[in-house]
Parts: C-alpha cells; structure tokens; sequence
C-alpha cells in the first residue's frame, strides 16, 4: 500500500537539457525543421522523466513518427482552410476597409476557434501519451465544445479588458480537468467563481494605481507623479509572477482525484527570481559573445585598412561575411533556446513540481488502467498552427 | 562472473501496467535474460532480445526498461553493478521499434503534398484571378500602398530605412511627360503613380493600384528615352491588365500554405521569403505577352517606336549573358527572343517615329538620383 502523502522530487539539471535541447535544435536547423518532432519528443521524455511523485517518474511515451504523420493529416486539412481563408480575407479587407492590418485581425479571429480546437486535441494526445506507475493519463474527446467555450469566455475577458480573465482561467481549466482521467479514475476541478480574482491582486493594485497617478499627473501637470510609474512597473511584473504562482496553488487545491488531494505552495519571489537569474545570465553570454565577434571584425577591417569612403570595398566585405554572419544568427538562436530550457523552464518546472504533494493516496493501488487512445492526427493541428505545448 | 551475478539478487521496482501497483520485485541475472522474483513467488522471464532501455531520462541513476509487446510494464533498477550488466548482455537495449508501418506515413505525405499542390497551382490562382476584376479601385490602391513600403524596405541592406526614392524634380518631370505622351487613362480607373528607387537593380515592376517603380540601375543602362518609354509602356500595360493584385493575392494565399508546412523553425524566415516573392513576382508568359501588345499599341500611338523595347532586352543579353544575375526581373521572362522578334515586327515598316524627351528632358532623367531635387 503505498504512504498516504507522495512528495515530488524533481530530477532534471541544467547541463544535461541544455545539451539535449542544444542537440536538437542544430538537428532540427539542419533537416529543415523536419527533426522538431524528434526534437519536440526528446525533450519532453527528459522533462517528464524529471518529474517524480512519491519517487516513480512520469513517463512521456510519443512518438516522432506519430506526430510528423498528425502533422501531415493536419497539414491536408488546413492548408484549404488557410489559402482559401487567407486569400478571402485579404480581399474583403481591402476591398471594404483598405488596409491589410484588418486582414490580420480578420485571419486571426477565423483561426480562434481553430486554434482551440487545436490546443484541446493536443492536450488530449499529451495526455494520453504520459503515464505514472505504468497507467494512462487521458482526455475524453471535446475540442468542439471547448473551442466555443474558450471562444465566448475569451470574448468576455477582452469585452472587460481582462478584468474577468481570472473567470476564464478557472471555467475553462474546470472544462479540461474534468474531461481528465488517470486510469479509471477521473479528476475533478471544484472552485466557487471567485477563485481566482485574489491571485490577480498584484496585477490590479498597480494598474489601478497606475491610472490614478497618471491621471493626477495630467490634472496637476505636475511631472513628479509620472516618475511613480518606477514603481507600479516592478510591482506589475512581481504581480505576473504572483498570478502564477498563486493560481496554480488555488486551482490545484481545488483539484481531487478519488479520494486523494493535492497541496502545493510556489512562491512567487521564487518565480522572479528565476527569470531575473535567467535573463540576466542569457544577457551575459550575448554581451560575451558579441565582444568576442569584434575580435575578428576589428582584424579584418583593420588589416583592410577602414577605407570607408569606398562603398564598394564594403559590400565585397559584407558579401564576405555572409556565411559568419548567417552562421551567428543560427547560433544566437539556437543558444537562447538552450539557455532558456537550462536557466528558465527547467527551474520552474522543478520548483512548481517540489513545492507540490499529493496526500490521501492510499488507495492508489485501486486505480486500474485505461485503453490506449490510438489518435492517429496526434497534435497535428496545434503543431502546424505552432499553438501547441511550450515544450 | 556470471555465475557470482545469478546468486546474489537484488532489487527493483516493477509496474505491469494494469493497476497503479508499484511492485518490489528480485532481479536476478540469468543466461536467457533477467528474471523477476514477483511477491507471490513466481517467477518471471525477461529475454535479453527483448529488453529496451527508456532513452532520455532525466535521472541518470535509474535505468528504466520496457520490453518488446508489453505497451506499459516498466522496471526501474536503481544497482548500478546490475545495470552495467544488463547494458553490457542486452544486444538490443538502445533499438527504437517502429510504432507504425512507415506505408501509412507515405499515404499521407503523398496526401499533405497533393492537396498543398492543387491548393497552390490551381484553387489559389483561379480564386485570385477573379477577385483581382472585382477589386475596387480604392482597395488596389491600397494593397499597391503597402507592396510599395514592404518592398523598400526589404531591399535596403541596412533594413531600416527602405531604399529611397529619387527626388530630382526635373528627372520626375520629364517621366511625367513621357508617361502623358503615352496617355493610357483611358484605360485606367486610377492614376498611375511612377518612382525612381536609388538601387541598382536593373529592374522596374508594376505594384496594384497603379504604382510603377523603376530602379536606377535600369536607367543607367538604358542608352535613349525611348528604352525607358518602351519599358513604361509594358509595365502600364501589367497595370491595365491587373496583373500585380492578381499575383498580391495569390501570394496572399500561397504563403500561407507553406508557412504553415515548413513552421517558423528559424522564426523569420518566412518573411524573408515574402519579400523575395514580391520582387521577383513573374507573370504568367500569357500576360507577359498581353503586356507587350499593349505596350506596342500604346508606343505606336504616342509616335515611338515599339522596337525599342527589343533594343533594350537585346543590349543587357549581350552584355550579361544569360538570364540569371542581376538582369533578374526582365532575363527571367520566358522567351526572350520571341518578345524581342514581336517587337520589331510590331514596327511599321518605312514610318519615322520620333523622340519622346528632348535632350535635356532625357538627361535630367539620367540624373533624378543625383540632386535631392531641392524637395527633401
């Protein structure tokens, strides 16, 4: 029988996912992008295998082959739908509004319940590709009814500038998670309504002050006032961390499986502290890089001799330049993503999953296995629409 | 050795997959594969051949291994001597196994790129045909308005600013004139608009809307007004015929689409690509020739004669050999020494054309980048 409370451990470091994410990435620059789901599939086994509850990892059990074949299933359906659409809206836009800003808008808002759609069926395979304890995790079908779900309480969250997108996040976390199973088992997301408004406090209180100090300011034409924007901008982005921290903590609470429960308790100071590490190393290895660039630059030129009125002579160099050039781009690009899965994603999912537990599992070993959910399309949609997982 | 490993047991964790029962089981190293002593002593075989190693774990120290036709029992051995000895006897550990048969795959590749094909060549193209007629002005114009600023930009190799555009006042007069001389407004719902961009491309297009634009590397080349006229002319003669929104809309399209096949996998590149398509945007060789018609016509009637557009085409052949380089737009065109033969032959044979600028017209339009024409 297995202990009444499981903790997470987390398992996962920064040097081995960096170099797998390093590796990928360069396979996937040079296959043409063809190797991202190979790429994609790898980073998940590490990212899942991280992961820990009451010792035993999670197992991430996709496949490349299964995605790149959703991928092209997707690719036969949408790219009707995207030429015919495309082409469509950017008539109408320019023939009644003259301008191809609202062709965008147009071609987003005809792709939304797509999206949705796209991101439900993705969630649906992801989570029936990962398992615990040798059991499926799954998602009944419902993209359909998720799609107009998410359409009309998104629609509310911009109708009120975002002040309801707390109510968002909860009805339509309350949609997916209860549509979830582990085995037999299925989950439930409880929460009265107002969920989730305190957890968006630190966003609210320095929007609201910041209106009121602007709107001093512009009364009293006194600019001292502007300057308390210095501090209503941190405390935002403090508040941005504290919304993820906090909601996560309340919507997990609130989650229950069976009989088990689940506590958890991010801090937000964590959160920032993890980004403000993180950027500020990547900064650092950008700022190293760009020096060591100059080196050669200045070689090169200086043994030219910086003939700079002649036009010509830089063109030539430039011409020159261009495999070192495209060659930094890639690297630039490449190196950010690695540093930002090694100094970024990695240290957040280890503390989100550390500072959570499960309790009441003792009849854990009740929870019997579910069929294999065969879905052949995989997350086709959500990949060549590129809104599916981060990772 | 082997004999020592197959007395001392140790222990791992076992899942079968058909409750959420984590088993402690004895591992014992056997010359056929690893067997399980499960709780209720029975003992259980895993072949050598058949074991498979988990790839990309996170935790190193655990070794995690499936076997072949069993979808979900996992076993996690912590014993790193026990591990160093399965790695060392299992032949197969590290072989993925096909999940699918790679046939399905290539039905639907072949299906991903048929559909992509006739989306591409033939429902965008037609669709954007008729809806090109049916344009109002306003929204041509429009759609001409950012094709212009998208183009400038792109081709400015410091990618900021957007290539500009030559001011010389009298340069721009006299391209006026020439174009009066030609007088196609009957023809056209809008005004056309012309432009000298300071690039050395030796190019000019037709945008939607009525936007000429020429690059200075094309006037540098031509030898007499009547050239650059000859050139005006074929590009009013895209205009009429609505070639460029018709080619706007289906690129429109046709982006689209292979955005979304190849994925943003460099971020970016795809709008590189955009910018590339609109310059190089070649016409069918049907409205290619429908142009010249029109152009032949129209130089005719304004007393120029149409074989100057045949000079020009003939000169930059000989001069830059064949068509790839940076003759790029004009070589491109399909048939070269076909078009060339319909423009001597649209001349009337013993009739005196005359010149479309007086030399001084002509040389304030060789020079339109050169001042900034009092006007910046």
């Amino acid at each position: 029988m297995p202990p009444a409370r499981l903790n997470i451990t987390y398992s996962g470091r920064k040097g081995p996912i960096f170099g797998l994410a390093l590796k990928t990435g360069i396979l996937t620059v040079l296959t043409l992008g063809i190797y991202r789901f190979w790429a994609k599939t790898r980073l998940r086994r590490y990212y899942w295998s991280a992961i820990r509850p009451g010792g035993i990892p999670l197992e991430y059990a996709g496949e490349p082959l299964e995605k790149l074949l959703g991928f092209l299933v997707a690719v036969v359906f949408l790219a009707f739908y995207i030429g015919v659409v495309n082409l469509i809206l950017m008539y109408f836009s320019f023939a009644l509004l003259n301008g191809n800003v609202a062709a965008y808008v147009l071609s987003f808002a005809g792709l939304a319940p797509i999206i949705f759609f796209a991101q439900y069926r993705a969630r649906r395979y992801i989570l029936a590709r990962t398992r615990w304890r040798g059991i499926r995790f799954g998602l009944e079908p419902g993209a359909w009814g998720y799609a107009w779900r998410a359409m009309l309480h998104w629609l509310l969250a911009i109708a009120t500038i975002g002040l309801l997108w707390p109510l968002t996040t909860l009805w339509l976390e309350k949609y997916k998670v209860s549509h979830t199973y582990y085995g037999d088992q299925i989950f439930v997301q409880g929460g009265r309504r107002g969920l989730l408004f305190g957890s968006m406090k630190h966003i609210y209180y320095p929007l609201g002050l910041s209106a009121v100090v602007l709107a001093t300011g512009v009364w009293s034409s006194n600019p001292a006032w502007f300057a308390m924007i210095m501090l209503t901008g941190p405390w935002f982005v403090y508040g941005l961390a504290y919304w993820r921290a906090d909601s996560f903590k309340r919507m997990t609470e609130e989650k229950e499986l069976g009989p088990m429960r689940f506590r958890a308790d991010p801090s937000a100071w964590t959160v920032v502290g993890i980004y403000a590490l993180g950027w500020f190393l990547i900064n650092l290895v950008f700022s190293g890089f760009a020096l060591f660039m100059m080196v050669p630059a200045t070689i090169i030129l200086g043994s030219v001799g910086p003939d700079l009125a002649n036009f010509e002579q830089f063109e030539a160099m430039l011409a020159a330049a261009a495999p070192l050039l495209i060659f930094a781009y890639f690297a630039i690009f490449l190196g950010y993503r690695a540093m930002a899965h090694a100094w970024i994603t990695l240290p957040i999912a280890a503390h989100f999953a550390e500072t959570t537990r499960i309790l009441n599992a003792e009849d854990l070993h009740q929870i019997a296995q579910r069929d294999r959910d065969e879905f052949a399309e995989a997350e086709g949609f959500a990949e060549a629409l590129d809104v599916g997982a981060a990772i | 050795m082997t004999g020592a490993a197959a007395q001392t047991e140790t222990f791992a964790d076992l899942v079968a997959g058909d409750r959420a029962v984590l088993t402690r089981v004895g591992v014992r190293i056997t010359p056929d594969g690893v067997q399980l002593m499960l709780p209720d002593g029975r003992p259980a075989l895993w072949h050598w051949a058949d074991l498979r190693r988990l790839p990309d774990q996170a935790d190193s120290t655990v070794l995690v291994l499936g076997r072949v036709g069993d979808r979900v029992g996992r076993l996690y051995l912590r014993d790193a001597d026990l591990q160093t000895q399965i790695r060392a006897r299992a032949p197969r550990l590290s072989k993925r196994d096909r999940v699918m048969p790679l046939s399905r795959l290539f039905v639907w590749a072949g299906g991903a790129v048929a559909s992509v094909a006739v989306i591409i060549f033939l429902l965008v193209p037609v669709m954007a045909a008729q809806l090109a007629v049916m344009l109002p002005a306003e929204g041509e114009k429009a759609l001409g308005d950012v094709t212009f600023e998208q183009i400038r930009v792109a081709l400015d190799e410091t990618g900021l600013l957007g290539v500009p555009i030559c001011e010389g006042r009298q340069g721009n007069a006299a391209m006026r004139a020439m174009y009066d001389r030609l007088n196609p407004t009957p023809d056209l719902p809008y005004d056309v608009r012309i432009h000298v961009l300071d690039h050395d491309m030796i190019n000019a297009f037709a945008l939607p809307g009525g936007r000429i634009v020429f690059f200075r590397g094309l006037i540098d080349q031509a030898e007499n007004a009547e050239e650059i006229a000859a050139v005006l002319a074929h590009e009013i003669g895209h205009v009429v015929n609505r070639d460029p929104t018709r080619d706007a809309l289906r690129s429109a399209g046709s982006l689209g689409v292979l955005g979304l096949l190849f994925g943003d996998f460099a971020g970016g590149t795809i709008a590189l690509f955009l910018a590339n398509q609109l310059i190089n945007a070649s016409y069918s060789q049907t409205a290619e020739a429908t142009a010249d018609v029109y152009a032949h016509a129209m130089l005719d009637r304004a007393d120029v004669s149409p074989a100057a557009l045949g000079a020009m085409f003939e000169r930059l052949l000989e001069e830059h050999g064949d068509a790839d380089g940076i003759v790029a737009h004009f070589m491109s065109h399909p048939k070269m020494a076909k078009r060339i033969a319909a423009a001597q032959a649209a001349v009337v044979d013993g009739r005196d054309y005359g010149a479309i600028l007086d030399d001084d017209q002509w040389e304030s339009l060789q020079t339109v980048c050169d001042d900034e024409g009092g006007g910046e």
